[in-house]
């Protein structure tokens, strides 16, 4: 062999171990960067207020615990006066009175979120229901339900989800649910401020 | 070569060409009504059949088949808007009806665009589009027409590239995987060289013969006689009762969250007749023109 060619060889790995060497400084910076700021947890989500559960991390439901009941009900009443920003076809689909889901009694297992119950009930009722994970937030994502997605009613529209009157400011896989808990499920147009949960999107 | 020789509607002028497939591709790509999408596709598998025979064939099995199935099964799997629920994925998104259409109908629209493109480049040789563009937008139709036979001169420059290596002993099909890619480089290397040297010549050579030069003319061999005329009206009156009848959704459907389109109507059923027109044109004129070549050729 060649002297040139070690020497190409040499410096080959040379590149490939800068190269590697560079890399795992960088994702070692941008970790410390990305931990969590002061007051928000690591998943960037607020502080809750007092007296409102802290969000969990959410687990594979077991469905062993003890059951327990809670209410549920998804609605899209601000539908309702914004018609016209609906594509024609999804027109005809909206109820009369803007419930999907009227508020029923529900059954769930120590240790479900918000999400669970809802994918399961939907499922159980035969209405659509799409989400995804999102890792940045540690949390599934509703995109719609029954066929009204995001951004269906306008470009501020979009499903939010509200506990015992209040709008959680996390995702709803990390809201564990609690005995008697009262969860809505409701479409806005308007980023939450058309039906009182716009301090969920802006902050306190 | 020998079906060449009887493709009449290369032989229409230039213009009727270009406007024909301007529509058909507009038409092909808007138009996602399952009708409009059946006919597009069976017209332009029909001509490309007639244009190539077997190759369009065994491109349409080997490669477009496994592309419909593919986009056909991808869709759903990231796209779960229905109101047709035919059973839930593992993650829990359902699986729905819609979905699977609308991947399929958006797989047989990208095939019948692919074969329509077939077409084109058939039909549509370079001189017709400098032809037709080279006054009005005089360097970009160069450049075009020089910049799209780059990729087969490229490739046939390779072979004979690796031809000569070949016989200098340096194969590149054998040896270890080191010695096959530094090969690789060096025919690449070569072919680079080349290719700059060739620039430098073209450049030249061009320059030499004038182009670019102010009052300088082309030969061509085009003339709009009756029947151009008669296909251009055709074309035209066409595509205008077609355009008129998008508009006022005559074609119209919709996958999302339920099947629902334009259908039953006279007069949907009037832009489908004429759209099947417009899509088999080509392959009608050349039946035509080859059954009349038939009965003049048993006559004599």
């Amino acid at each position: 062999m060649k002297r040139g060619d070690i020497w190409t060889k040499i410096i080959a790995v040379l590149f490939v171990a800068a190269a590697l060497l560079t890399a795992w400084v960088w994702d070692g910076g941008a970790r410390r960067v990305a931990g969590p700021a002061a007051g928000s947890d690591l998943y960037r989500a607020d502080a809750a207020p007092a007296r409102q559960p802290r969000p969990a991390e959410p687990v594979a439901a077991t469905g062993s615990g003890e059951e327990f009941s809670c209410f549920l009900s998804v609605r899209c009443d601000t539908v309702l006066s914004n018609l016209a920003l609906l594509a024609p076809e999804k027109r005809e689909m909206v109820p009369a009175d803007g419930v999907i889901f009227p508020a029923a009694e529900v059954t769930f297992h120590e240790g479900e979120s918000v999400f669970d119950l809802l994918r399961r009930e939907m499922r159980l009722a035969g209405i659509h229901m799409e989400f995804t994970n999102v890792p940045l937030y540690n949390s599934a994502y509703i995109e719609g339900i029954n066929n009204f997605y995001e951004f269906d009613a306008g470009e501020l529209s979009g499903w939010m989800y509200k506990v015992n009157g209040w709008f959680p400011n996390y995702g709803c896989s990390r809201y564990l649910l609690r005995a008697g808990d009262e969860v809505e499920w409701i479409y806005t147009c308007d980023l939450g401020a058309d039906i009182g949960g716009g301090g969920a999107v802006t902050g306190p | 070569m020998s079906r060449r020789v009887r493709e009449t509607f290369s032989a229409y002028h230039p213009l009727v060409s270009m406007t024909y497939f301007a529509l058909i591709f507009t038409c092909a790509m808007f138009f996602l009504h399952p009708v409009c999408l059946g006919l597009s596709l069976s017209g332009a598998l029909a001509y490309a059949l007639y244009l190539d025979g077997k190759k369009a064939l065994r491109f349409g099995l080997l490669y477009m088949l496994p592309l419909l199935v593919l986009t056909a099964l991808l869709n759903p799997a990231f796209n779960h808007e229905g109101a047709t629920i035919l059973l839930y994925l593992r993650d829990g998104n359902p699986l729905t009806l819609e979905s699977i259409l609308y991947g399929a109908a958006a797989a047989f629209m990208l095939i019948a665009v692919i074969f329509w493109f077939n077409c084109y480049t058939a039909v549509m040789t370079s001189d017709k589009f400098v032809y037709l563009f080279g006054r009005v937008i005089p360097a970009l139709s160069l450049v075009l027409s020089m910049a799209l036979r780059f990729t087969p001169r490229f490739r046939a420059q390779i072979t004979v590239i690796a031809n000569g290596q070949r016989g200098l002993g340096r194969d590149p099909g054998r040896g270890s995987l080191w010695r096959r890619g530094r090969q690789g480089i060096r025919i690449l290397s070569i072919l680079i060289t080349w290719v700059l040297e060739n620039a430098v010549e073209t450049a030249d050579s061009m320059k030499s013969r004038g182009y670019g030069l102010p009052g300088r003319t082309a030969f061509s061999i085009y003339r709009f006689d009756r029947r151009d005329g008669m296909a251009l009206l055709f074309i035209t009156v066409c595509g205008a009762y077609i355009a008129r009848g998008a508009v006022a959704g005559g074609v119209r459907f919709t996958f999302f969250p339920a099947l629902a389109g334009a259908g039953g109507g006279l007069y949907s059923l009037s832009l489908f007749a004429v759209y099947g027109l417009l899509c088999f044109m080509p392959f009608f004129i050349n039946v035509r023109e080859e059954r009349r070549w038939r009965s003049f050729v048993s006559k004599t």
